[in-house]
């Protein structure tokens, strides 16, 4: 070691450009509240990756330059916010210096501009991820914070542990995983849903795209489906020991084969249409209620 | 020698044998100084970075079966014969670390939980099975459950020592789980066809993996 070759300087280079880019963003021993701002010039879509291993608030949002804004807060010098361009990829970090420290000291808020059509990887632990008006493939995952989505789309992952969801106006694809977190989807125009909590509960407040998939399930949570009249899908509402609530039954054509669709004798269900029947709407939860009923 | 020329010797010769030229223009030249004290904080950096470990050879081997799979190699490569010491000492090396073991063991239960959902529907003869009926010992599912608990049971100090709002919330949704698996278990034993509650236990043995393995890295990170 020491000794630098040739193949070694691309690294090196890369390494400058990271370290460097630290620089910028450590605030001085002992600072008071700071704000640090970056900004990175960028083509075509590009990829923003930021993982918050301190707490502290995600803020994504879009504008109409190809360029990315990166704005940090914190109050604290006990964390860290680096960041770097590599082409059209932007990496944000935010790390403890000490892993010990707790509560606000702890934090570090991030605040983005992207161009709309953007692809991003945000992961935290206990703040919350807000992104607006984005269009991009996204994966966002946390442990503790809230997942807030309003008017973005494209094929969305979030992964949490207790967080909860609230997704507004969201299109294309939605696959949401939690522990005990909550899922609401409200006026969305997503053609795949697939939720799954263990004992969060579920809300889907919307129309159902004619020809999508929705798969929404609780072990013990309610899963609560408001539809509105105009809607045609196919419902499949599964229960094992708990119960299924249909408050639609004036626009629910039962279906008589119910045994034939049971993933089992021992569950309860209620198979039936709206409309045509043209979207596929699978409900199911192991111990909690399944709620239908139509939007006023 | 001029700023361009360090680049190159750099190259060359390396931070730590530069020849007296270059080191007479780092004395007048501060920019130039100022990338080598870089380079060598970099240097610094690296050193303390732990060796690289090599993978085991089981890594290769799938690796290669998998590209073979995919049409992307065709050719067969010659292992080449390897006397060593017993095929349990580089297991028995790397399950010796017992935070790996554990990471480890919440992997293959999760592929075996995996596996579990994976299996088909029992078909109309078993599902008329008498709802009384027990358990099957070598549920693969049962044991799965069974195993994270006692690798629970073993993590238990290390996850409970942090009281940060993190932790705490893994704990509490750890405890809602472990709630959840116990409910779905209990039903099962009796009515053990019912397809729906193993889905659901199956998914909650899934994610307790996950979770324990998220919570030994964060062990790890913060001990």
């Amino acid at each position: 070691m020491g000794v630098f070759r040739p193949g070694r300087c691309r690294v090196v280079a890369v390494g400058l450009v990271l370290f460097g880019s630290g620089l910028l963003f450590s605030p001085g021993a002992g600072a008071a509240t700071q704000h640090l701002e970056k900004h990175y010039t960028v083509k075509g879509r590009p990829v923003v990756v930021i993982e918050n291993v301190g707490n502290g608030r995600i803020e994504v949002k879009s504008w109409k330059n190809q360029e990315i804004v990166v704005n940090a807060t914190q109050t604290s010098d006990k964390v860290s916010v680096e960041s770097a361009q590599v082409g059209d990829r932007i990496d944000v970090t935010s790390s403890l210096t000490d892993p010990s420290v707790q509560g606000p000291d702890a934090e570090a808020d991030l605040q983005l501009t992207v161009p709309e059509e953007t692809e991003l990887q945000l992961k935290t632990q206990t703040g919350l991820i807000y992104v607006e008006q984005v269009t991009g493939d996204m994966k966002l995952e946390s442990y503790a914070g809230d997942v807030h989505l309003k008017e973005v789309s494209g094929y969305i992952i979030v992964r949490t542990t207790g967080g909860s969801l609230v997704c507004t106006q969201c299109g294309g694809k939605l696959d949401f995983e939690s522990i005990s977190g909550n899922a609401q989807i409200l006026q969305p125009s997503l053609n795949a849903i697939n939720l799954r909590t263990t004992t969060g509960n579920v809300l889907f407040d919307g129309d159902f795209v004619r020809t999508g998939l929705y798969s929404m399930k609780s072990g013990r949570g309610l899963v609560e489906v408001r539809f509105s009249g105009n809607d045609s899908f196919y419902l499949n509402a599964q229960t094992a020991t708990g119960t299924v609530d249909n408050q639609a039954a004036a626009y629910l054509k039962v279906d008589p084969n119910v045994v034939r669709h049971m993933a089992s004798r021992f569950a309860k269900g209620l198979f039936g249409t709206v409309g045509q029947g043209l979207a596929k709407v699978e409900l199911s939860t192991y111990s909690g209620t399944i709620r239908i009923l139509k939007r006023d | 020698m001029q700023c361009e020329d360090i680049e190159g010797a750099l190259v060359s010769e390396g931070l730590e044998s530069l020849s007296g030229a270059a080191r007479a223009h780092l004395a007048v030249c501060s920019s130039c100084r100022n990338s080598v004290a870089d380079l060598e904080a970099i240097a610094q950096a690296a050193r303390s970075l732990p060796a690289e470990v090599e993978p085991p050879a089981r890594v290769w081997v799938s690796l290669r079966a998998q590209l073979e799979a995919e049409g992307l190699i065709r050719e067969t490569l010659p292992v080449p014969a390897r006397v060593r010491a017993p095929w349990w000492q580089p297991m028995a090396q790397l399950f010796s670390h017992r935070l790996l073991a554990a990471s480890l063991a919440g992997c293959l239960l999760l592929a075996a939980a995996v596996l579990e959902l994976r299996r088909p529907l029992p078909g109309p003869a078993q599902s008329s099975a008498p709802a009384s009926a027990s358990v099957p010992v070598d549920d693969q599912l049962f044991n799965s459950s069974r195993t994270l608990n006692e690798q629970e049971q073993d993590l238990s100090n290390m996850i409970q020592a942090s009281t940060s709002p993190v932790d705490t919330s893994l704990r509490q949704n750890l405890k809602d789980l472990d709630e959840f698996i116990a409910e779905c278990e209990q039903h099962l034993k009796q009515s053990p066809n019912d397809q729906l509650a193993r889905e659901y236990l199956a998914a909650a043995v899934q994610q307790k993996a996950e979770l324990l393995s998220a919570m030994i890295d964060r062990g790890r990170s913060v001990n």
